[in-house]
């Protein structure tokens, strides 16, 4: 019996694939799995290929997993497409249409997968529902009868799916999932691909993907205004914003481009408001000039980045984790603006929250960081204890303060008490323009420079939060795993895998990517003879970041590696064998054997 | 603060003194922004001015309203931020030519279209003067300056033919050389329930042409007089008689801009249609529950 399987389908616009993993998930839930499901496009607008990806486990789930136990293939030209992103192994079932006339022995596949399994699944749609339309169902049929899916929840979704259709596809699909069943009971497999029982969750839980978890969190965080600009892959945040935003007392402006989302949100931010934009890479690019505003003005915003490939328009619908340069060097003059990253669905919500939070109580811009794989991908989580999430608002002048209202006053944490339009005695100049503690311009630069000094040292304590970085393993650990963004979930199953193989080594996951905390990375890497950083961009952005603020081990490597090119728990656990021979051969002590 | 009703021009004016150079047309802007906030009646810390960048969007730093002095062609998003947050504001709006019809030329229209309730004053100078004399979007051409020596091979933008064609819903011209209408003009803006234009021809007094300056403007000037709206009021002589719910006859008389200088009132909607800060309101009334619980969002993910 399996307890963790990686499962992929590939087909053609219109095959129904992307439905087809999602009633996985729904009955995976249900079940009470654990499941990460990526969604794959090719950019065509309407019939183009579309895949799944999706892994399936008894336990907590970290990284959408390596190579495919089981592949599914509509038909080969379409899985071919994703390349990389749809691994086949020497270990892989592959199921396929006998449509191809490819014979088993034949695929057009790099390597032979264990076992390949021709079946007539359009033949069978069109007998049993009298159409290709129902291959996606007779796939579920296939998939109850082999891995053991759950069969009364998959039954249950294919019945809701159906529920508004004629009684005649309901039942031509209720056909379609028996006779894959049936297909697949007269044709065991060779290897075991049965997935071990789960046990029915207590309570029920979640599943979502990470744009729709970045958009409730915000309305949860108190947002109550968002100004955007579609763009892929993070459209779905102002989506789902339009439809729920103004139940919650809200407004969501669709802007006429990306400056304009920028631009209300920082007004309204001015009004007193909890405001954010979303966007992407070239996006960003555009929002750059007001973040700055944003920055001198003092003004509390959150603009989420869900990264993208690039430069440009790059590879608007994979993922990347190519803009964190840009995020924290992007602006002109000395603005320093926090960045954080949020490193799955779940802790989407956390990290959102986390990014108002900031913005209110540091008055700045906050870029939070997500990814398309982020963004995208569905996962089932356990419910959220929202009791557990202190919110922060930003610090309104007193009575006192309003009698002589002072905008910019200088204070020990360097934050002033903001006011807002309609708060009488509180009317100040907010400027892009350098400006004195009261808001007049001014080009005097001895005070330019203390409102730098101002901006900048007031995220002195933010830099101080241990509780915006995820630390785990011996604390004296030689060896040392630092990842960020989707890329972390790699970083902690590959230290899962060396631990087993007594690889002493610690993570260490940022939250907050920028400003660097000298104070936490140094005292991390204060044990660390070697380690790497594991990023998904061409550069190793985050790797050369930590080296301009913090004296890195000698020893300290960069994995990184362009977007859309996944990064594997298994050559993560390479490299580290690799680095402990090195080390071995240093001298350095032989890593102690776990404990138990 | 003396109470609303009692707000005399004097309480909006603030202690920063004005960078412009003597004689600049954005001095008389600025005293008929004065009188007309006097006279809406509506205290300093109930109005917000946003403004891009330019010497006529120093101004909201010379009032003590809530001012907001922002980057170079955006102070219509960010204003309308603030009114879509907060609609109870009476917020204004100033640009110069550059910030509106060059850099911030897009969100003209979006504004126009969106219909949120702002008073958008251009200080039209034809010229760049925060830089020292650049070409302008409005600038004549064949006018020679510092970024055009040879003479600029442009037509200008028409403002007025622009927001018309946009389908703006109030649009009005004026000049200091004649303050009681350029008074007038903003406060009529400012009460129209909607989007409202002000195009105000505001000399540059260093880097204007001769002919532009208020003097001429005080020849040149052509009221626009209409008998049904203001029976009780004097027919100037120079006068032109317009209807200004006469939407199509405005377009013609915008087609003269940069030739004569109408001022009054061009188009003003007779039906104003309901703002889109009005819509949203009703929008919020209609979905929201009496006491929303925030964290009741994440409902939408639990599987049943």
């Amino acid at each position: 019996m399996m307890t963790d399987l990686v499962l992929a389908m590939a087909g053609a616009g219109g095959d129904g694939v992307i439905s087809a993993g999602e009633a996985l998930m729904t009955a995976a839930a249900r079940d009470g799995y654990w499941a990460i499901m990526t969604k794959s496009y090719g950019s065509q607008i309407r019939g183009g290929e579309s895949s799944f990806r999706l892994r399936l486990a008894t336990e907590p789930l970290w990284n959408v997993g390596g190579p495919l136990d089981v592949a599914v293939a509509l038909n080969w030209d379409d899985f071919l497409r994703f390349g990389a992103e749809l691994p086949v192994s020497g270990r892989t079932t592959v199921i396929y249409d006998s449509a191809s006339g490819i014979a088993s022995d034949n695929l057009p596949l790099a390597v032979t997968p264990l076992e390949a399994i021709a079946v007539p699944i359009g033949a069978l749609a069109r007998q049993h529902a009298g159409t290709d339309r129902a291959k996606n169902t007779v796939v579920l049929g296939l998939l109850v009868g082999w891995l053991g899916l759950p069969r009364e929840s998959l039954l249950a979704g294919v019945r809701k799916r159906f529920a508004a259709k004629s009684s005649e596809v309901m039942e031509g699909n209720l056909q379609a999932f028996a006779a894959g069943i049936a297909f697949a009971e007269a044709h065991p497999l060779r290897a075991t691909r049965l997935i071990a029982p789960a046990q029915p969750p207590k309570v029920a839980r979640l599943l979502t993907d990470g744009n729709d978890m970045c958009a409730a969190a915000a309305i949860f965080a108190g947002c109550s205004f968002f100004g955007g600009y579609p763009i892929t892959p993070s459209t779905e945040i102002m989506q789902f914003l339009s439809d729920e935003m103004w139940r919650y007392g809200g407004t969501v402006l669709q802007a006429e481009d990306e400056i304009a989302g920028i631009g209300a949100a920082v007004g309204a931010s001015f009004a007193g408001r909890k405001a954010m934009t979303a966007t992407s890479g070239p996006g960003m690019s555009l929002k750059s000039e007001i973040l700055g505003l944003a920055t001198i003005a003092e003004l509390p915003l959150v603009c989420v980045n869900v990264q993208r490939g690039g430069p440009s328009t790059g590879l608007p619908t994979k993922s990347e984790q190519a803009d964190l340069f840009q995020a924290a060097f992007s602006a002109h003059g000395d603005a320093v603006r926090p960045v954080i990253a949020s490193t799955s669905v779940a802790d989407m919500f956390g990290t959102t929250v986390e990014a108002f939070n900031i913005a209110e109580q540091y008055q700045t811009p906050v870029i939070l960081l997500s990814d398309a794989e982020i963004g995208q991908r569905k996962e089932v989580i356990d419910p959220i204890d929202t009791t557990a999430a202190a919110i922060i608002n930003r610090r309104p002048p007193n009575d006192l303060e309003l009698e002589q209202y002072v905008r910019f006053q200088m204070t020990q944490s360097g934050v002033s008490p903001i006011s807002h339009p309609g708060m009488k005695g509180g009317n100040y100049l907010a400027s892009g323009i350098e400006h004195t503690e009261s808001g007049a311009p001014t080009a005097n630069g001895a005070t330019h420079a203390r409102m730098n000094d101002k901006r900048i040292q007031k995220l002195a304590s933010l830099k101080a939060r241990r509780d915006l970085f995820s630390i785990d393993g011996d604390h004296d650990a030689p060896i040392a795993l630092v990842s960020w963004g989707s890329v972390a979930g790699v970083a902690r199953e590959a230290a899962g895998l060396a631990r087993r193989e007594g690889i002493r080594l610690k993570v260490l996951i940022p939250r907050l990517v920028y400003p660097i905390s000298e104070e936490v990375f140094g005292d991390f890497f204060a044990s660390v003879r070697a380690g790497l950083v594991i990023e998904q961009s061409h550069q190793g952005q985050l790797f050369r970041i930590i080296r301009m603020f913090v004296d890195v081990p000698r020893g300290l490597e960069s994995l990184a590696r362009s977007g859309s090119n996944p990064i594997t728990p298994a050559e993560v656990l390479d490299r580290l064998r690799t680095m402990v021979t090195t080390l071995q051969g240093r001298g350095v002590p032989e890593p102690e054997p776990p404990p138990g | 603060m003396p109470p609303t009703a009692t707000c005399t021009p004097k309480d909006y004016k603030s202690d920063l003194k004005p960078i412009w150079c003597p004689g600049c047309g954005d001095f008389g802007v600025l005293q008929a922004v004065y009188r007309a906030l006097a006279a809406s009646g509506r205290p300093p810390h109930e109005v917000a001015f946003v403004s891009g960048i330019g010497c006529s969007s120093r101004i909201p730093g010379y009032t003590t309203t809530y001012g907001f002095n922002s980057v170079h062609g955006r102070p219509l998003p960010i204003a309308q931020g603030i009114k879509l947050a907060r609609p109870e504001l009476l917020v204004l709006v100033a640009s110069g030519d550059g910030d509106g019809f060059s850099i911030g030329g897009n969100h003209v229209a979006h504004a126009i279209r969106r219909n949120v309730d702002l008073t958008y004053i251009v200080m039209d100078n034809q010229i760049y003067g925060l830089t020292k004399g650049q070409l302008s979007p409005t600038s004549s051409k064949g006018l020679k300056t510092v970024t055009s020596p040879h003479g600029s091979l442009e037509d200008p933008v028409n403002p007025l033919l622009l927001v018309l064609g946009c389908g703006a819903r109030f649009v009005a011209q004026s000049t200091p050389a004649d303050m009681n209408g350029l008074t007038d003009l903003i406060e009529a803006g400012m009460r129209f329930p909607g989007f409202a234009f002000i195009n105000v021809q505001s000399p540059c007094i260093t880097y204007g042409r001769p002919e532009s300056q208020l003097k001429s403007h005080k020849a040149a000037m052509r009221p626009l007089f209409s008998p049904a709206t203001s029976p009780e009021v004097k027919r100037p002589p120079e006068a032109v008689d317009h209807d200004p719910t006469d939407r199509l006859r405005a377009m013609q008389l915008a087609e003269d801009y940069g030739k004569t200088l109408y001022t009054g009132i061009f188009y003003r909607d007779p039906a104003p249609e309901p703002t889109y800060e009005m819509l949203a309101t009703q929008r919020r009334r209609s979905l929201m529950a009496a006491a929303p619980v925030r964290s009741k969002i994440l409902d939408r993910f639990v599987v049943r």
